[in-house]
C-alpha cells in the first residue's frame, strides 16, 4: 500500500485517536497460536458466530413477540405465519440454541482432553464455565417464552426444585415465580432475564474469557508451552499469527458448520422433536399435565441425575438431594483446574487412569443424556445411579489418579519426540 | 439356561409395559407421507375441513387469505364459498362456537386444530380418522382405536358409508394433507429457499477451503 491512499490516511486518522492498529496486531495479526492445534480448536470461533446469530435473530423475534400469558403462544404463530421470513428467524434462533450447546460441549471436551484448564489458564476455564452456566439459564428462560405445554411444565418442574430447599425453599420459589404457580408474571420476568440481563452477562463474560485467553495464548494437543522458544523478536517459533492463518481455517470450518446447520433448520427444523418439541405446539394449560415432562436434550444428563436420587438421606428429601446433585454436576466443572494434579496437560501424555476416567466420563454423559430423555423405569433408574456415580468419579478421584499414575514425557518443541 | 432366565426377568417387564402403548393408542400408526405441493389434494382437504370440521374446530392462527393464496384459490371464489360468517378475507379463521356453549352442548371445548399436525403429527391424524368403530356403550355409538373414549362423534360417518374404502382413504388423505399444510404453511417456501442456501454454502465452503489451503502452504 502506498503512503497516501485514502485507506491509509483514514486508518492513520483513527489511529491517532484510538489504538486501532495496536488492537488489530495484538489480537489478530501478532496474536500467535500454536502450530499444532487441530480441528478441536475451531469451536470457539463457531461459538462466537452462533452468539452473534442468537443476538441478532433474538432482536428480530422480540420485535413481534408478546410477553404475556394471553398473547405469547399466538404471537409465536404470528411470527411463523404473518411476519415476512419470521419462520426463518425463529428456526434459526431455536436451532441456534441447540447448536450453541452442541458446540459448547465439544469446546469443553477439548479443554478436558488437552488439559487446557491447567495452570496458567485457570481463569480462562472458570470464565468459560461461567458462560456455560449463564447459557443454561438463557436456554431455560428462552424455552419458556413460546408458552406451550412443555414451556409451562418445564418451568413448573425446574422452579419447584428451588422449593425443595429446606426452611425457606417454598418462599424462595414463590419469590422467583412471583406467583403460587408459574403464570404470566413468571413469563414476563423470565422474558426480561432472557433478553436483557443474561445476554449482557454472557457478552461480558465471553469478553473476559477471550481477553484472558489472549493474555496467555492457546494450549495445544501436546500441552507444550510454545512461548518457551522464541526468535530474537520474541515471536514463538512453534506458532503462527491468528490472522490470516487461523482465521482462514475458521472460515472454512464456518462453511462446514453452516452446511450442517442450514440443512437442519431448512429441512428438519423440529430436529425430530429435539429442537422444537411436538408437545409445545399445544398452548400452556395449567390444568393438564403432559404424560412425560422432559427438558431439552442439552439438559438431559443433569435431569437424569436429578431423577436418579430417589431416596431421602440425613433428614433431607430426595427432591432436594437430587437438586443438589444436579447442580453439583454442572458446578464441578469449575473445580477442574484444582482437581487435576498431573504434571502434564494433554491426555496424550497422561497415564492409563486418566484415559480410563475420561472415557468413562464421556460414556456416562451420553448414557445419562439418553436416560434423562426417556420415561424412567426401575432398571433405567438403577443405570442412572451407576452412571451418575461414574460421572462424578471422573472429577472426585482426579486428585488421586492424576498424582499417582505414570505419565509419558512431554517433548520440548512441537513435532519433536521426548 | 440361567442366562435365558435372567434375560426374561430383565426384559419381560419392558415388554409388558410397551404393550398397548403405541403412539396411536391401541394400534400402530399407519404410514402417512404428506404431499403439500399437490394443490388439488389440499383444496379437496380444505373443502372437507370447512364443511365437516370447521363448525367446531377453529384454525385461529391461520388467515383465510393465506390459505386461499397458498392453495391457489381465487380470492373472490374463496370469499363467496368458504367464509360463512361474513369475516373479511384477511381475518383469522375463528369460529362462532363459544367455549360455554360448547361445554354445555358437547361436554368439552373442541380444540383449535391449526397446529394439530405438528402436535400429534400427520400419521396420527390419518390413523385416527380411519379408526372409528361402532360401540353401543358410548354416547354417540362410536369409539376410536387411536383415541379411546374420544368425545368427538364420527362426523365423517356419512362419507364413509357412501364411499368405498379406497375412496374414503383418499378423502382422509386429502384432509390430513391439508392439516399438515396449515400447521406449517411455510414448509414449501422453506425447502425452496433452503436448497439455494445450501448451494451457496457449498460454493462458499469450497472457496473458504481453497483460501485456507493457500495460506496453509506458507506454514510448510
Amino acid at each position: 500500500m502506498s503512503e497516501n491512499t485514502i485507506g491509509k490516511k483514514s486508518i492513520d486518522w483513527v489511529d491517532r485517536r484510538f489504538p486501532i492498529v495496536d488492537l488489530f496486531e495484538r489480537h489478530l495479526s501478532k496474536y500467535y497460536s500454536p502450530s499444532n492445534i487441530n480441528i478441536w480448536y475451531l469451536f470457539g470461533f463457531l461459538l462466537l458466530i452462533v452468539l452473534v446469530m442468537q443476538i441478532l435473530t433474538g432482536l428480530w423475534l422480540m420485535m413481534n413477540y408478546t410477553n404475556t400469558a394471553e398473547g405469547a403462544f399466538s404471537s409465536i404463530e404470528y411470527i411463523m405465519r404473518d411476519v415476512d421470513y419470521g419462520w426463518l428467524i425463529r428456526y434459526m434462533h431455536a436451532g441456534g440454541a441447540s447448536a450453541f450447546f452442541a458446540l459448547i460441549y465439544l469446546h469443553m471436551f477439548r479443554g478436558m482432553m488437552y488439559g487446557s484448564y491447567q495452570k496458567p489458564r485457570e481463569l480462562i476455564w472458570v470464565g468459560g464455565w461461567f458462560v456455560y452456566v449463564l447459557l443454561c439459564a438463557e436456554g431455560f428462560t428462552g424455552y419458556v417464552l413460546p408458552w406451550g405445554q412443555m414451556s409451562f411444565w418445564a418451568a413448573q418442574v425446574i422452579i419447584s426444585l428451588v422449593g425443595s430447599i429446606p426452611y425457606f425453599g417454598e418462599d424462595l420459589a414463590i419469590w422467583i415465580r412471583g406467583d403460587y404457580i408459574v403464570s404470566g408474571i413468571t413469563l414476563s420476568r423470565l422474558f426480561a432475564f432472557h433478553v436483557v440481563l443474561l445476554p449482557i452477562l454472557i457478552i461480558a463474560v465471553v469478553f473476559f474469557h477471550i481477553l484472558a485467553l489472549h493474555e496467555i495464548g492457546s494450549n495445544n494437543p501436546d500441552g507444550i508451552d510454545v512461548k518457551k522458544h522464541t526468535d530474537q523478536d520474541g515471536v514463538p517459533l512453534d506458532a503462527k499469527p491468528f490472522f490470516p492463518y487461523d482465521i482462514t481455517h475458521d472460515f472454512y470450518a464456518l462453511g462446514v458448520f453452516l452446511l450442517i446447520f442450514c440443512t437442519v433448520i431448512f429441512f428438519f427444523p423440529e430436529g425430530g422433536g429435539y429442537i422444537i418439541e411436538y408437545v409445545n405446539y399445544e398452548p400452556a394449560n395449567p390444568l393438564s399435565t403432559p404424560a412425560h415432562i422432559v427438558p431439552s436434550w442439552y439438559y438431559t444428563p443433569f435431569y437424569a441425575m436429578l431423577r436418579a436420587i430417589d431416596f431421602p438421606l440425613f433428614g433431607l428429601t430426595a427432591k432436594f438431594l437430587g437438586f443438589v446433585v444436579m447442580a453439583a454436576g454442572i458446578a464441578i466443572f469449575a473445580a477442574l483446574p484444582w482437581l487435576d494434579r498431573s504434571p502434564v496437560k494433554s491426555i496424550k501424555y497422561k497415564g492409563i487412569y486418566s484415559k480410563f476416567f475420561l472415557t468413562s466420563f464421556v460414556i456416562s454423559f451420553f448414557v445419562l443424556a439418553y436416560l434423562g430423555s426417556v420415561p424412567p423405569t426401575e432398571t433405567k433408574n438403577l443405570l442412572a445411579k451407576v452412571f451418575t456415580f461414574l460421572y462424578f468419579s471422573y472429577f472426585l478421584l482426579m486428585p488421586i489418579y492424576t498424582r499417582f499414575e505414570k505419565c509419558k514425557p512431554v517433548p520440548e518443541r512441537v513435532g519433536e519426540t521426548a | 439356561m440361567k442366562i435365558v432366565f435372567y434375560a426374561l426377568i430383565i426384559f419381560l417387564p419392558s415388554f409388558l409395559f410397551t404393550a398397548g402403548e403405541y403412539r396411536c393408542g391401541s394400534i400402530e400408526c399407519d404410514s402417512f407421507e404428506s404431499n403439500v405441493s399437490d394443490k388439488a389434494s389440499l383444496q379437496r382437504g380444505l373443502s372437507t375441513y370447512m364443511n365437516y370440521c370447521y363448525g367446531c374446530h377453529s384454525l385461529k392462527y391461520s388467515r383465510y387469505k393465506r390459505v386461499a393464496e397458498d392453495l391457489e384459490i381465487p380470492l373472490e371464489l374463496y370469499e363467496n364459498n368458504l367464509i360463512y360468517d361474513g369475516s373479511k378475507i384477511g381475518e383469522l379463521m375463528e369460529i362462532s362456537l363459544t367455549k360455554n356453549d360448547a361445554i354445555e352442548w358437547l361436554g368439552a371445548y373442541p380444540p383449535d386444530l391449526t397446529l394439530e399436525a405438528r402436535l400429534r403429527r400427520p400419521d396420527w391424524i390419518y390413523t385416527y380418522l380411519r379408526n372409528y368403530y361402532p360401540d353401543a356403550s358410548r354416547p354417540y355409538g362410536v369409539n376410536n382405536r387411536v383415541y379411546q373414549n374420544v368425545n368427538m362423534p364420527h362426523v365423517l360417518e356419512d362419507i364413509q358409508n357412501n364411499l368405498s374404502q379406497v375412496e374414503y382413504d383418499q378423502v382422509i388423505f386429502d384432509l390430513t394433507n391439508f392439516m399438515t399444510y396449515v400447521a406449517d404453511p411455510s414448509a414449501e417456501q422453506r425447502k425452496r429457499i433452503g436448497t439455494y442456501v445450501l448451494l451457496f454454502l457449498i460454493i462458499f465452503t469450497a472457496f473458504a477451503y481453497l483460501t485456507y489451503r493457500e495460506f496453509k502452504k506458507d506454514l510448510k
